[in-house]
């Protein structure tokens, strides 16, 4: 063991003295150490669960067995909202507090919803697919968002 | 046959995957120095001043390991150099995890996040191919590598 250990040490430091080498020579080698720190955004994990996009004529927004979830304002929400729909509005500071999800979970399970279709302001971001997103992550499943928002369902589909 | 004789057997094919992985593994790196700079400097592990030293010389002993595995020259120093080579990539790839980064493992070509994201399943990978490597330092007898065949013609300590 001690002496393949050895060689091993032997090999990566010629390794390593070779790989130096040509890095000094070959045009596009690298400085030994970098002048400037790397760009490293790495990008967050997308928050919460799958969610699928359907069109404001889609055919499940109709179905008796589809929740639908209003993540706009209270007040737009009383301006307008589809037959049926939930207001649960979206807060980009606090998307979905635990009491909002418990009480959303148990309203989904008393509706024997199949699907959960949520719509929202349609902008860009959507709040009606970043809470579908939330909600899917948090145990409900089969959840869609309305491309477009109540834009889209008020532009002449619904 | 007995069981060490079958395991020093399977530890043939065991090494000529292990040194095919590095050798297949090291090419894009020596290729490519600067993007595996930017692979290593992602993980927010080495410091700046030792980021561009490993990216130039960690792929050239990854392809010193392969070379050895594959021609079966100085084996049990190959498979030490690719257990600790693995050891540092779990550790690396473990850290990764614990902060929920989103990135690429950038163990073979350099890649989007989306195209080779790290995951679990890089970990169990990683573990499979050191446990491998501790195989073929336990079970390999130099069966069809170079250094049998120098030693057969007296031409090796």
């Amino acid at each position: 063991m001690g002496r393949a250990v050895v060689e091993a040490v032997v090999v990566a430091a010629v390794a390593g003295g070779l790989a130096l080498l040509v890095n000094g020579v070959r045009p596009d080698g690298l400085p030994l150490v970098a002048a400037d720190p790397y760009e490293t955004l790495v990008p967050c994990p997308e928050p919460g669960g799958p969610v699928e996009g359907v069109a404001a004529d889609d055919p499940v927004l109709d179905d008796p067995r589809t929740f639908l979830l209003d993540a706009r304002t209270p007040d737009e929400f009383a301006a307008w909202h589809c037959p049926g729909a939930v207001n649960v509005p979206y807060d980009w500071l606090d998307p979905l507090p635990e009491a909002t999800l418990e009480e959303l979970a148990r309203s989904v399970a008393a509706s024997r919803a199949r699907t959960v279709v949520v719509y929202g302001d349609g902008g860009r971001p959507d709040s009606g697919e970043h809470l579908g997103r939330e909600i899917s992550g948090r145990g409900i499943h089969n959840v869609h968002f309305v491309v477009g928002g109540a834009g889209a369902l008020q532009g002449g589909a619904r | 046959m007995s069981a060490s004789r079958v395991a020093a057997w399977l530890a043939v094919p065991a090494r000529w995957y292990l040194g095919w992985l590095f050798v297949s593994a090291c090419v894009h790196k020596i290729a490519e120095p600067a993007s595996f700079a930017l692979d290593i400097a992602t993980y927010d592990i080495l410091p700046l001043g030792l980021v561009n030293l490993t990216a130039i010389t960690l792929p050239w002993v990854e392809l010193a390991a392969g070379v050895m595995l594959l021609t079966g020259a100085r084996v049990r120093p190959a498979a030490v150099l690719v257990s600790g080579m693995m050891a540092v990539f779990l550790g690396a790839l473990l850290v990764a995890l614990a902060r929920g980064l989103d990135m690429s493992c950038g163990c073979f070509a350099s890649q989007g996040a989306s195209e080779d994201p790290i995951s679990w399943l890089t970990v169990v990978r990683d573990s499979v191919w050191m446990g491998l490597s501790g195989f073929v330092f336990g079970c390999d007898r130099g069966l069809a590598g170079v250094d049998a065949w120098l030693e057969r013609r007296g031409w090796h300590a």
